[in-house]
This record gives C-alpha cells, sequence and structure tokens, in this order.
C-alpha cells in the first residue's frame, strides 16, 4: 500500500448530491484530518442541510458547464479555503440525457478543471469518479477486467458512454504530465436508487427478460462502498487508475432470483424492441442497447490493484430487496 | 419454468461433491460462483451427468495424475482432437476425479467459445476461462491448475489421417510458465483424436466459430481414452522471468514441451491394445 500523507485535507466535492455524493460527504466528515469540504452545486440543489451543523461544510454555487463559474469557484472560494483536493463526481446520471449541454458537464467541464487546476496554487490532487461502463465487454475479451483492458471507443455507442470514456481518457492522458496528482476510480455499476443504476432500472419490473443462451456474470457496488474507496484514494498518496470493485458478484439469473423477480430468457433480437416497448409503457430508463455486451458477456473488475495501493475492498453488500417496482 | 428448471438442477447436485469441491481450490467471489462464473454445484452436477460418459462410454485410463502439485499453480499442456473439445473435458473429470483434496482444472477457451450461446455459460459454470492473458493471469495468481491446448482449433480440427500427429504448437503456455514461474505438466490424451473423424467443413461463422464440421458419425465412436500425466518441466528454474519476451527462448521451451508431450503419446500409443481396448 502507498504511504499515507498525513497532510490536512480540504476537498472540493462535484455531484455532492448525488446518492454518492452525499455518502462520500458523510464519510469525511467522519476524518479528523478533513478540514474543510467545499462543495460545488448548480443553482438551485439544496442537499446539505444535513450537514450544515458542521462548520468544516460550506457550499458554492457554480454552473460546471461555465468556463467562467468554474474559474470564478476554483479560484475565489477555493483558494480562499486553501481546497487542496478535488473528487470530480459531476456527471449526468440519466441514460437518456443527450445534447451538447450534457456533453458540456460530461466532458468539457472536467477538462477546464483539470486546466484550471494545473495552475492552481494550492489544489495538489484531482481525483476522477469514472465507471466500469468505460471498459470494453465483447465476448472475446477477459471476464475479469484490469486497468490496462481496453476501453470502448465504439463511435456508435450511446452519448452516456461515449462521454464517460472521453472523460476518463481526458484525465488519463494527463498524468504524469502536470504537477497534479491524477487518480481516476472506474467503479463497478452502483447499485442504488437515483444512481443511474441501470441494471437497478432492469429490476424494476416483476419479469425481467434476459438473453436465451447467456447469463453473464455481473458486479455490483454499494454507495457506501463506493465512497470508502474515495475517501482511501484521497487519504493515499497513490496515483494513477484503479478499479473499485464491488462484493456481490454473481450471475444475472442469480440477480434477478435475489432481487425476487422472475425471468423469461427470449433470443437477443427480441429483447431490443420489447424494452423499448417497455421504456414507453412503465417510463423506466433501462435500455437494452446500451447494456446488450454486459447481458451476454461477463466483465468482472480485478480491483486487486485498488487493494494492493489505496487498501480497498468492498466490504457491504448491496440490498437486492430494496429495488421497489415502479406501481 | 424456470423454478422447475433450478429444482431439477438441484436433484442433479450431489451435495457430497459439491461441499468437496468448495473446499479446494474453488474461489467464492460471494454468491457461489467465483469471478469467473464457475460454480461447484454445477461442477458437481456435471461430474454427476458425464459420470456414464467417462466411466462408461469412454472408460478413461490415467497415469501419472499424481505429477499434478497438490498446491499452487499448474500448467496442464496436452495434445488436442477429436472434433469437439471432449478430451479437455475428460481431463477435469478425470483430475476431479483423483486429487483430494480436489484439483479443480480451468480449460483455457478459444476467443470465440464464449459468445457461443448455452456453450458459453455452460463452461463459463464449468471453470473455463476466455484465453486472454489477465483471466490466465489471475488463474496463476490464485494457484489453479491451468489445462492448455497449444495446438487451438487446428488441434481439434485435424484430420484423421494426422492424428497424433502435433500441429503447429502455440507459445503462449510457455510464456505464462516463465513469466509467472508456474511448472508445465505434459500430458498425453489418446483416444480422443479417433473419437469423432471428420469428413467436411462448412465455411459458417456464426458466433465467431472457424468452421462447422460435418462428421463420418452421428456420435462420438466409444473409444478408449488414455490419458498419461508427465513429470512438471520446470521451466522457470531454466529460464529467467525477463527471457518470457524472448522469442528464442519462448520456441525452445515450447519445443521442449512439445516434445515431452510427444514422447507420452509414443508411450502410449505404444501400451494400448487398440482403439476401443
Amino acid at each position: 500500500m502507498s504511504s499515507i500523507d498525513e497532510a490536512p485535507l480540504r476537498v472540493l466535492v462535484t455531484g455532492a448530491s448525488t446518492p454518492l455524493g452525499r455518502s462520500l460527504l458523510s464519510r469525511l466528515l467522519r476524518l479528523p484530518r478533513v478540514e474543510a469540504v467545499l462543495c460545488a452545486t448548480a443553482p438551485g440543489e439544496d442537499f446539505v442541510s444535513a450537514f450544515r451543523s458542521d462548520p468544516r461544510v460550506s457550499v458554492t454555487r457554480c454552473d460546471l458547464r461555465r468556463e467562467r463559474d468554474l474559474r470564478s469557484m476554483l479560484f475565489g472560494p477555493a483558494r480562499a479555503q486553501q481546497i487542496n483536493a478535488i473528487v470530480d463526481g459531476a456527471r449526468h446520471r440519466s441514460i437518456d440525457a443527450e445534447g451538447p449541454r450534457v456533453r458540456a458537464l460530461n466532458v468539457e467541464a472536467t477538462r477546464e478543471l483539470l486546466h484550471l487546476c494545473e495552475r492552481h496554487e494550492t489544489i495538489r490532487h484531482y481525483l476522477l469518479v469514472s465507471s466500469s461502463a468505460v471498459y470494453r465487454a465483447d465476448g472475446s475479451s477477459a471476464d475479469v477486467v484490469d486497468e490496462e483492458h481496453p476501453l470502448d471507443f465504439r463511435p456508435n455507442a450511446p452519448q452516456w458512454r461515449r462521454d464517460r470514456v472521453e472523460v476518463d481518457v481526458s484525465a488519463c492522458v494527463r498524468m504524469g504530465m502536470t504537477p497534479l496528482r491524477i487518480t481516476v476510480l472506474r467503479l463497478a455499476e452502483l447499485f442504488a436508487e437515483d444512481a443511474g443504476s441501470q441494471l437497478w432500472d432492469y429490476l424494476r419490473t416483476r419479469v425481467c427478460l434476459r438473453p436465451l443462451g447467456f447469463d453473464p456474470m455481473l458486479e455490483l457496488l454499494t454507495v457506501e462502498d463506493g465512497a470508502r474507496a474515495i475517501a482511501l484514494a484521497l487519504a493515499s498518496s497513490a496515483q494513477g487508475i484503479f478499479n473499485v470493485g464491488g462484493r456481490d458478484v454473481l450471475p444475472l439469473s442469480r440477480l434477478i432470483e435475489r432481487a425476487g423477480r422472475d425471468e423469461i430468457a427470449l433470443p437477443g433480437p427480441m429483447l431490443a424492441p420489447l424494452y423499448a416497448l417497455r421504456r414507453r409503457v412503465t417510463r423506466l430508463s433501462f435500455r437494452y442497447d446500451v447494456n446488450r455486451e454486459r447481458l451476454h458477456n461477463n466483465c468482472v473488475l480485478d480491483g486487486r490493484r485498488a487493494l494492493r495501493e489505496l487498501g480497498y475492498e468492498p466490504l457491504e453488500r448491496v440490498d437486492f430487496g430494496a429495488v421497489a417496482l415502479p406501481i | 419454468m424456470t423454478t422447475m428448471a433450478r429444482a431439477i438442477g438441484r436433484l442433479l447436485i450431489p451435495e457430497a461433491e459439491k461441499s468437496r469441491l468448495e473446499g479446494g481450490d474453488f474461489v467464492d467471489a460471494g454468491h457461489g460462483f467465483d469471478v469467473f462464473g464457475a460454480s461447484p454445484g454445477w461442477i458437481a452436477g456435471a461430474e454427476r451427468v458425464l459420470a456414464p460418459l467417462y466411466k462408461h462410454y469412454f472408460r478413461v485410463e490415467s497415469v501419472g495424475v499424481e505429477n499434478i502439485p497438490r498446491e499452487g499453480s499448474a500448467l496442464l499442456v496436452a495434445n488436442h482432437g477429436g472434433t469437439l473439445p471432449l478430451d479437455g473435458m475428460m481431463i477435469v473429470l478425470d483430475v476431479l476425479a483423483k486429487t483430494d483434496p480436489p484439483r479443480l482444472p480451468r480449460a483455457v477457451l478459444d476467443h470465440f467459445v464464449p459468445s457461443m450461446p448455452v456453450i458459453g455459460p455452460i463452461f463459463s459454470r464449468l471453470g473455463a476461462v476466455t484465453g486472454t492473458r489477465n483471466n490466465v493471469k489471475r488463474l496463476i495468481e490464485q494457484g489453479a491448475v491451468i489445462i492448455v491446448f497449444p495446438e487451438g482449433v487446428e488441434g481439434i480440427g485435424k484430420p484423421f489421417s494426422k492424428r497424433y500427429q502435433l500441429q503447429t504448437w502455440r507459445v503462449g503456455h510457455v510464456e505464462l510458465a516463465l513469466r509467472y514461474r508456474t511448472p508445465v505438466v505434459p500430458v498425453a490424451v489418446v483416444g480422443a483424436e479417433e473419437q469423432w473423424p471428420q469428413i467436411a467443413r462448412l465455411p459458417v461463422r456464426a458466433f465467431g466459430i472457424p468452421y462447422l464440421p460435418i462428421t463420418a458419425t452421428p456420435l462420438p465412436l466409444p473409444v478408449k481414452y488414455h490419458l498419461r500425466y508427465g513429470a512438471p518441466i520446470a521451466l522457470h528454474e531454466q529460464y529467467s522471468p525477463a527471457s518470457a519476451d524472448d522469442p528464442a527462448v519462448l520456441q525452445r521451451a515450447a519445443q521442449q514441451v512439445k516434445e515431452a508431450v510427444a514422447s507420452l503419446l509414443v508411450e502410449s500409443l505404444s501400451q494400448r491394445e487398440g482403439v476401443f481396448r
């Protein structure tokens, strides 16, 4: 494991209003060496009421898509509070979010943030919260995916995935090229409500359709474990890319069973139109076209680097019973 | 329907064997499966279902299973043939039956196999993995026994006239052996290469398969299998880990393994009394 830097932590968090962000905030506030947490929130968001009693928490309103807002935040409140680390987790969670404004938050904001951090007087550590969705998951590739696994660069991938790959690569290419310490955490699927989990949404009907003849291994991560991995990465002096795996590794059929759903296996080509129909009828967001590969192929993260360098291993099991039906 | 299938599945699983397998090499990732999808329940069930094939149809006999290390990783490197990978299946059943605590051999599959419906998940449940660097590295690091067929598709599809003639011998297994300091156990499989003569190949490419074999008989012939496990070859004591990047060393080391398998084949073939005996 890398040595732990004992210097005080003064952290800026983007995406603090997400389930992961809130869990991270509580975890950071339990660490005595955390002296300040600055939450960058979009105008109109009010999630910090639970944390208001802690004097270390402050909020700055910032539209991350606007370069001027970013600059003002970094060289205003962040500099005033001598922020030394950034956790960048602001990304549109909805799979249906598309278009240039979405890309502005998903990709351009991070690019600009990195660019500005490089010349910031106090910021020394940039941590990107990335996801396992960046990895290619075709049948001919590995079942267990390490950090060197090929990324999904298919041009016809949905924007949701393309943006995640692009932002991940944008951070990775700067590693070693700047005075910043850059850490990229690729989290397994966060299985929680409102966390943007497609599998959560997949399980929100009584009957789940799955591809006939396939039963891939899936991996689920709890919000608590995700937040713990981020906190460990902040506390460690390690840099680089780290897979953050979850404690629940199981086949799709077992996942459906654990969630108390029934399954029907159908030929793959029938699933896309059926799930498109399901989206229309139930307004659930699960998209088969986006998840096709991982409903066919094993894709489990190899988290041994995170264990070695950050001391992270998953501890929490997901609550399969928490997935509510839509009606 | 699914519930009924699960109930039938549970009936097929011998609990004692499942527990025995759980006490062996198996590394549970949390829900009774390992990260590759292997399941002791499935393997125990497969042992029961395939027992008639192993004991009565192919009447598998083996010598030298004690050459497989009782613990730690090892590469079982064998000749390949017989149209379908029944040879791999028989090696798995043989090693499971004759080692205690059980060593679960993990067959390394060609890249197209996991993409095949039904077959891909079944192989996965039975412990086979796609032949990628990270998969194999992970298995070696967790001390697994891995089955490698260096002849690959060329081997399994070899014509009857070329039976027991080793085809192009790939070098990936020796690279692994050198890099990860793992012993190689050469294995000769006699019987498989006569089990299902091919008469033609159709250029079908569905699911990435290289061709569709047309066989002379609708079912494999009841040939008798003879498995012979040779003494472990400690290539890693002859070569340094750095030499895993040297193509000349790899060729030399692979040739050494190939010759060991060929010599075991000659020995087995000379001792058997006939294809069916």
